[in-house]
């Protein structure tokens, strides 16, 4: 070990290569998969935060209804499944009623969302966007409406807002809310189309006491994309106990976009990171290498000696094992501390142009980078293990000097 | 065969073959060495002594002929049970770059025991005292490249002779070294003989070490041309 330290310090510009080829991969891949796993969390938070959750009951659809939902008579059966699995963190009734909002003379086709306020806050962001009065009480006859609609249909907090019911299930209904708050969209095509309002007005709207379009569900301890497995096997499970009629759609039908995403990112990340790994095994395999020539003579000297074949493989391996081990760590804290800075001033804002195509998929503007504190060990521990790996060859090379010859070796 | 000696060779033939050509090395060797001797091989370049020592010390294997290390026959030995051999029962003493250069005049002196799996304190204990046998214990702590030369050997000789071995071959020991320093590091060689009794066999051909031998066999082109007591 002592003397593996001084073959290293002996020579040192070769060292800091070997640390190098072994430190940069990782950092970069730490980087990198800090870069991924923070946009795929934002992608997959959106996606299953705005609208759909992690996943949804619903009526079976039997028949075209033109993008509606079709109307579960009575939302109690699915209530009680879900409710009966633990692992189900929370769900709210939703009953979405295609409308016509009208004010005055102006008229809007709109989305009536019917929703209960207090759970349903949870998914949705609408009540922290709240620019004018404010959210949905539970119980109480209220609307909330987009800016853009506001202004389409010349309303202000106070004003009432007349709503006409036009679910294809149900016969039309025709409801005077009055308008409690005026949120600011994350995106203006749900800002002038949907209109939310308390479940018990919706049902009102539609004159079914206990309709709903959809349960929307959320799965314990699902912290990102990492953990969709959980949602698979909550979902499944659930599927076989749900009363007949109903089914389940998942948040990969709901958000087919970070479906894909996901699905196309993931062998792209481990292609690079092979890449990676494989740049660096060469690199430590090429100096290893030479080092283990330059050495013919102390080598053969060793052997000679009487040195068995095996210590001089593992005298070669502890210089690479304490190499690439020390590598790999210096690799891994430079990641982590890059991460942390680049999130310590904020992120990277991204160009307009591409800020804009970011948030229209609803992500934010600013790259933001996580530290997945698995994915830093495992970029370490691989890109060292395979370091170790890349040594076998320059280690076995190095039993298999005839001692004579190699000390006849003239450097 | 005589039940006495250290080592006997038996009609010992090497012949190098590097592709198509055959180099005679040695032709036919018979040879007795007895513990305790003190013996010289001298002979022109080329006449075989570093093949004799190479086949002697187990670092290379005889085209025909046997080799008897304490009535064991060497042919009948895997290459790992020569290299255990080696560590065991010879100490070497090369011409040059005998030392690792990572480790200090200490570590490398005991570095054979290290390899015996000897232990620690125990290694260091016997390195340090056989440095001080052998008047070089101020150089301990030193690495091999800030020493010179005749002091490299003596080192060398320290780790020949620190694990007692059945014999030591030394392979032109003294060829990179001045005179003075030469009759300096033969004097040592010497005097761990006659101390110690350790047995030498050495390759040299510098006539000037050959009248503090006591047994002197000169090798021509390959065979025995003399060897007498002295
Ligand atoms: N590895 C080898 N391959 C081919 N021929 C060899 C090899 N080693 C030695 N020889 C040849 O074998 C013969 C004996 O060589 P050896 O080295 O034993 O002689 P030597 O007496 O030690 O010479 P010197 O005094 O020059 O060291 C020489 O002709 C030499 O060229
Ligand atoms: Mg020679």
């Amino acid at each position: 070990m002592k003397a593996a330290i001084r073959h290293l310090k002996r020579n040192k510009g070769r060292s800091l290569l070997t640390l190098l080829a072994v430190l940069i991969p990782v950092y970069t891949l730490v980087f990198m998969f800090g870069f991924a796993s923070a946009n795929l969390r934002d992608m997959f938070e959106t996606a299953t935060g705005l609208e759909s959750g992690h996943f949804q009951v619903r009526e079976v659809q039997e028949r075209a209804t033109g993008g509606t939902l079709p109307l579960i008579d009575d939302a109690a059966p699915i209530l009680a499944t879900l409710d009966a699995e633990e692992r189900v963190a929370w769900r709210t009734v939703r009953l979405d009623v295609p409308a016509l909002a009208s004010a005055g003379n102006r008229s809007q086709a709109i989305l009536v969302q019917g929703v209960e306020p207090e759970t349903v806050a949870r998914i949705t962001p609408i009540e922290t966007l709240i620019v004018d009065g404010e959210y949905l009480a539970s119980g109480t006859n209220g609307a909330v409406l987009g800016e853009e609609l506001a202004v389409t249909l010349d309303l202000t907090v106070g004003d009432d807002v007349i709503l006409l019911g036009v679910h294809p299930d149900a016969a039309m209904g025709v409801l005077r809310v009055p308008i409690v708050g005026i949120y600011d969209a994350p995106d203006a095509s749900m800002g002038r189309s949907l209109i939310q309002i308390d479940l018990d007005s919706a049902r009102a709207l539609v004159r079914r006491p206990t309709a709903a379009t959809a349960v929307v569900a959320m799965v314990d301890g699902v912290t990102g994309p990492w953990d969709v497995d959980v949602i698979d096997e909550v979902t499944s499970d659930i599927s076989a106990s749900l009363p007949a009629g109903f089914e389940i759609v998942d948040w990969r039908q709901l958000a087919p976009i970070v479906d894909s995403y996901m699905r196309i990112l993931r062998p792209m990340l481990l292609l690079i990171a092979g890449t990676f790994f494989a740049l660096g095994a060469l690199v430590v395999v090429n100096t290893l290498y030479l080092s283990v020539m330059e050495r013919t003579r102390e080598i053969g000297l060793i052997l000679a000696l009487g040195s068995s074949r095996r210590r001089v493989m593992g005298m070669i391996l502890t210089e690479a094992g304490l190499i690439s081990g020390i590598g790999a760590l210096y690799g891994a804290v430079v990641g982590v501390a890059l991460i942390w800075i680049v999130e310590a001033i904020g992120g990277i804002p991204l160009p307009r142009q591409f800020a804009d195509m970011m948030r229209a998929l609803g992500l934010s503007g600013v790259l933001h980078l996580r530290i997945d504190t698995a994915n830093v060990i495992l970029s370490a521990v691989i890109m060292a293990a395979i370091a170790m790996i890349a040594a076998l060859f320059p280690a076995w090379r190095a039993t298999k000097f005839e001692p004579v010859e190699a000390m006849r070796y003239v450097e | 065969m005589s039940n006495d000696a250290l080592i006997q060779t038996v009609a010992l033939e090497k012949t190098y073959r590097t592709g198509s050509v055959e180099t005679p090395a040695l032709n036919g060797v018979d040879l007795e060495l007895h513990a305790r001797e003190f013996t010289a091989v001298a002979g022109p370049s080329g006449s075989g002594k570093s093949t004799l020592l190479h086949l002697l010390g187990g670092l290379d294997r005889p085209s025909s002929g046997e080799i008897f290390l304490e009535g064991t026959a060497m042919s009948g030995l895997s290459k790992d049970q020569l290299s255990r051999l080696r560590l065991t029962n010879i100490g070497f003493v090369f011409q040059a770059y005998n030392l690792i250069p990572v480790l200090t005049v200490l570590e490398n002196t005991a570095f054979v025991l290290e390899l015996q799996g000897i232990v620690r304190s125990e290694r260091i204990e016997r390195a340090r005292k056989i440095l001080g046998e052998l008047g070089i214990e101020e150089y301990a702590d030193q690495y091999p490249n800030r020493i010179s030369g005749g002091e490299q050997q003596r080192v060398a000789v320290a780790r020949a002779v620190v694990s007692d071995p059945s014999i030591v071959l030394a392979d032109e020991p003294t060829a990179n070294l001045d005179t003075t320093t030469s009759l300096d590091l033969i004097d040592l060689m010497r005097r761990l003989n006659s101390e110690k009794g350790a047995t030498f066999f050495f390759a040299t051909h510098d006539n000037r070490l050959l009248d503090r031998v006591n047994r002197l066999i000169t090798l021509v082109d390959g065979e025995v041309a003399n060897d007498e007591l002295r």
